[in-house]
């Protein structure tokens, strides 16, 4: 048995389907600018709001890094984790709530919106959020089922041809 | 773990550049991000302090093009290798899939490769990972310097690579064996998938 840890996540089409339509309603719902789901590495799994952010990748990055770090200052204070925390700023403001232990949702809402209804709103949508991260977990689809198994010859072949001097 | 997008098509995976403070792991991402054609990277975002020393993480997203139909992506992360920031170590390396340590090939160093590794270790474990399954590939990095302060090859293997991973002589400022580093962490973590 390979240890869990080392598999990968797979998200399939129709859980993605699902992850969206959670965030569209989040977004309408609260009226905020956005809303992004990432995984606790860094990575962003979907996104929803106005416009195409340019930006995303270095967001989900320093999203979870921050999250990751506030969970280290947790442990100082012999508390779990922080399942919830609060960015404000002048014009934007941040929410960010964890999903078990394995994804991060993010709400970006201006002074328009109150943070009371974005927290009662996004405990609504982790709880779904959570039900999805279930089934994920429990399917058992094989990487080759997915890849294909040529996948990863030819992997080999773009590393060697994009990594060189 | 890494996370496969079966709607986009996407995969994406997360390794970390490990190692003692000073041991050059910055200074490969660097190296990487000079080299690699525009449209494969994205902006190396450093957190630093005002001295340049890295406070957080830097943080390099290169994207491989799609690969059989999907679309793969490497993030890259450095620690900030001070003893201080032990619990900032831990922070960056969650969720990762593979990991780079990079040893400093100074005789004053050895110890501090020896801790660093040690941590490592002790860090990937609390993850609830098997250390001795986890995707590592060595670098003993700053291979350039005066061979009477330089601790030989052999004497890093002894000490450093007790679990035989592959390992690779560098000298990250010139760029010596770094891609030779990240292709072997990225083949290694695409074969764990």
């Amino acid at each position: 048995m390979m240890d869990p840890q080392l598999t990968s996540l797979i998200v399939p089409t129709e859980e993605i389907t699902k992850i969206e339509e959670c965030l569209a309603h989040l977004v309408e719902d609260t009226g905020s600018d956005y809303a992004l789901l990432l995984d606790k590495s860094g990575q962003v799994i979907a996104s929803k709001g106005d416009g195409d952010r340019q930006d995303i990748t270095s967001l989900g990055a320093l999203i979870a890094g921050v999250f990751a770090s506030s969970r280290e200052v947790a442990k100082l204070l012999r508390e779990k984790d922080f399942r919830a925390s609060f960015q404000q700023g002048v014009r934007e403001n941040i929410f960010i709530a964890l999903i078990e232990e394995q994804w991060i949702l993010c709400i970006i809402f201006n002074k328009g919106t109150h943070i009371g209804l974005v927290k009662v709103l996004t405990k609504k949508a982790t709880d779904e959020l959570a039900s999805v991260l279930e089934r994920v977990r429990q399917q058992h689809k094989a990487r080759d089922e997915v890849l294909g198994s040529s996948f990863r010859t030819s992997m080999e072949d773009t590393i060697d041809l994009l990594f060189r001097d | 773990m890494a996370l496969i997008n079966v709607a986009a098509r996407e995969i994406h995976c997360k390794i970390v550049y490990y190692g003692p403070g000073m041991c050059g792991k910055t200074t490969n991402l660097k190296y990487i991000h000079s080299q690699v054609p525009r449209d494969t990277k994205g902006d190396l975002l450093s957190i630093a302090t005002e001295t340049e020393r890295t406070l957080f993480f830097d943080f390099l997203p290169l994207e491989l093009g799609k690969v059989r139909g999907f679309l793969t992506r490497f993030h890259l992360y450095t620690v900030p290798g001070q003893v201080l920031y032990e619990r900032t170590r831990v922070a960056v390396l969650n969720g990762a899939d593979g990991v780079v340590f990079v040893a400093d090939s100074q005789r004053q160093k050895m110890q501090e490769n020896i801790d660093s590794l040690k941590e490592l270790a002790r860090n990937i474990t609390k993850q609830n990972k098997n250390f001795r399954d986890f995707p590592i590939v060595l670098q003993y990095n700053k291979r350039d310097l005066p061979s009477e302060t330089l601790v030989p090859i052999s004497t890093l293997d002894k000490y450093l690579n007790g679990m035989n991973w592959q390992r690779f002589a560098a000298v990250a400022t010139t760029g010596v064996g770094v891609f030779e580093t990240l292709r072997a962490i990225s083949k290694l973590v695409i074969s764990k998938l």
